[in-house]
């Protein structure tokens, strides 16, 4: 399902140093499966995320999801790819603030120009899922952290993707709405979708519905 | 399907500005004033200009004056002979004009007199001459000096002082309305008997004499031939008084283009401000769409209808706004540097020119250029590496 195959990140410092976040991975994750990427901050979790979500290209080494080299994909080809294949949670949310729950739940839509029933039947599916249905029509900067994750987990689903990305989803969660997301993932595993977590939450490790924990440490596999 | 219009991403164009409305209010109000300033200034360019026209085209031909001592002096009417006998003159005409000051009111009249039976060296007077009764001390007047003596309770008649004193009343007539209000407002006509009356000159003078000539080519030729033939006179062809006019104008049109040069650079420092990058909070916006999968051309369509509704918007507001400002209310302030050579502090109507031109280049001075400044900056942040907006 997910590839990753010499994976060598670098990148360029402000003052033009070279830093090495990734070096030599290689992984592999079958469809269904549940992994927890495990590492401190700056281990690289992150950028093999992105890298599998094609939001940004090795150095070398190639990314492969369901057979398609993503890690070579021209930029238009990976939007097509990020919206059609996975949903990803980010680690701060990255909702629009301004604009309402179900605005924001709709947006990976947007592009698709579809009909306006098939769209509101999708709003009305994941918001009902995640719980946060009664929330709809309120901006997102109204809602408490809980209710931001909903609405970001809602909007990694509206397109039913078979991979989900979850950066270190329960850093800026209390430990009740820590175990409310881990009782999303486990619908979420329920419905057979390939889930990637990178966290240093230690609450993840020891899950049984976790399939495998792979630990980074300064860019690479232990 | 991706062909068609997408009205979701035009949605969120609407929802986007709205979420942000206190800004997106503010750039409106900027640039529809901007397009106000702007569509006004050319309104009224092209109001003034086309009363300029028809006030050139009206012009006489030559005007032969009497000079004494470098100041303009009646001149005496038998002169009129020996013109005519001059070769290519096909007419010539004395005027007996000048203006009159009325001090209620602290405004100057301009006063005309004609003949019934003599050849008008205007169009607008052969037609005030059908109207005027020449029986009894009558004028038509313009509409500028009706409203100034109705303020001043004259309804019906109007008590000129003469040279002497003595007042000399005349009844009005009626009213009269030139193709150019610059022409008519501050005019008053009566017969040249009661105008000579009233200024005190005796029956062989007038204030100058009109020439008319054949061949147009020719008026400068007549005109040194006048000349020649009456070395003190004064002889001013319309070619000397167009460009005379024209200097006033111009003039005038440089006030206007310090105005028009502010605007636009006003202008231009917004687009810049606008084109040299976009706030944090913007960038992460369009990282965060592209995360979630929209396309560099899916961002650009949105921010593309976002701009063209706040610029076509504002251009709107703006020029209709500038056409109630200019044709309804007489553009207060702004008009007054234009139309300061008319001393009658009376009404003055700018008269109505709809040049498709004028809208045309304002609208591609505004809409394109704010909207290629909204794209430019989107388009180079969203085809960053997305991982490096969003982090």
């Amino acid at each position: 399902m997910i590839e990753l195959r010499d994976i060598v990140k670098e990148y360029f410092t402000s003052s033009g140093e070279i830093v090495k976040a990734l070096s030599n991975i290689n992984i592999a994750i079958k469809e269904g499966e549940l992994v927890v990427l495990r590492g401190a901050s700056g281990s690289g979790k992150s950028t093999i995320l992105s890298l599998i979500a094609s939001l940004c290209k090795p150095t070398s080494g190639e990314v492969i999801v369901n057979g398609e080299r993503v890690s070579k994909l021209l930029d238009n080809f990976a939007s097509d790819f990020r919206r059609d294949t996975l949903g990803f949670v980010f680690q701060k949310f990255n909702l629009l603030p301004n604009l309402s729950v179900k605005e924001n739940v709709i947006l990976p839509l947007v592009p698709l120009n579809l009909d306006a029933k098939e769209v509101e039947k999708s709003v009305l599916r994941v918001l009902e899922m995640f719980h946060i249905e009664h929330k709809a029509n309120q901006p997102v900067k109204n809602l408490s952290g809980g209710e931001q994750q909903r609405v970001a987990i809602a909007r990694a689903n509206i397109n039913n993707p078979k991979i989900i990305l979850a950066d270190e989803p329960t850093a800026n969660l209390d430990e009740e709405l820590s175990l409310h997301f881990i009782e999303m993932l486990k619908e979420l595993k329920g419905q057979g979708k390939t889930i990637v977590v990178a966290t240093h939450d230690p609450i993840f490790f020891d899950l049984k519905i976790v399939d495998r924990v792979i630990t980074l440490h300064q860019g690479m596999l232990l | 399907m991706r062909s068609r219009i997408n009205f979701y991403i035009i949605e969120y164009a609407i929802n986007s500005l709205l979420a942000q409305k206190y800004k997106t209010i503010f750039m409106v109000i900027i640039l529809s004033s901007l397009i106000f300033l702007l569509s006004s200034l050319f309104f009224i360019k092209n109001s003034i200009k086309y009363e300029l026209d028809v006030t050139l085209d009206s012009l006489p031909q030559i005007i032969v004056q009497n000079i004494k001592a470098g100041r303009h002096y009646d001149i005496d009417i038998e002169a009129i002979d020996e013109i005519l006998n001059i070769n290519g003159v096909e007419g010539a005409v004395a005027r007996v004009w000048g203006y009159y000051y009325f001090e209620n009111a602290g405004v100057n009249f301009t006063l005309m007199g004609i003949d019934e039976y003599e050849e008008g060296y205007k169009e607008s007077l052969k037609k005030v001459a059908k109207e005027l009764d020449f029986s009894s001390s009558s004028m038509i007047v313009g509409e500028g000096v009706r409203d100034v003596l109705n303020k001043s309770y004259y309804k019906e008649y109007f008590n000129f002082i003469k040279p002497n004193g003595e007042l000399k009343k005349v009844e009005i007539g009626g009213v009269f309305s030139a193709d150019s209000l610059l022409e008519s407002n501050d005019v008053i006509v009566m017969s040249r008997d009661t105008l000579r009356e009233i200024f005190d000159m005796e029956q062989n003078r007038a204030t100058d004499i009109v020439v008319r000539v054949a061949n147009a080519d020719e008026i400068s030729t007549v005109a040194a031939k006048i000349k020649l033939k009456y070395p003190s006179f004064r002889v001013i062809t319309n070619n000397d008084l167009r460009v005379s006019y024209q200097n006033i104008f111009d003039y005038k049109s440089g006030l206007f283009l310090s105005l028009f040069i502010i605007s636009i650079f006003t202008f231009f420092i917004i687009v810049y401000d606008k084109a040299s990058g976009l706030s944090s909070e913007q960038k992460r916006e369009i990282g965060v769409l592209r995360a979630i999968g929209w396309r560099v051309d899916d961002i650009l369509k949105e921010r593309f209808y976002e701009a063209f509704i706040v610029s076509i918007f504002s251009f709107l507001a703006g020029t209709i706004f500038a056409f109630a400002f200019v044709y309804t209310f007489n553009a207060p302030l702004i008009s007054n540097i234009f139309s300061g050579y008319s001393k009658l502090k009376t009404t003055f109507d700018l008269a109505f020119v709809f040049d498709m031109q004028t809208l045309a280049l304002i609208f591609f001075l505004s809409v394109p250029i704010y909207i290629s400044a909204i794209i430019i900056p989107s388009w180079k942040s969203a085809t960053l590496d997305v991982d490096e907006v969003i982090r």
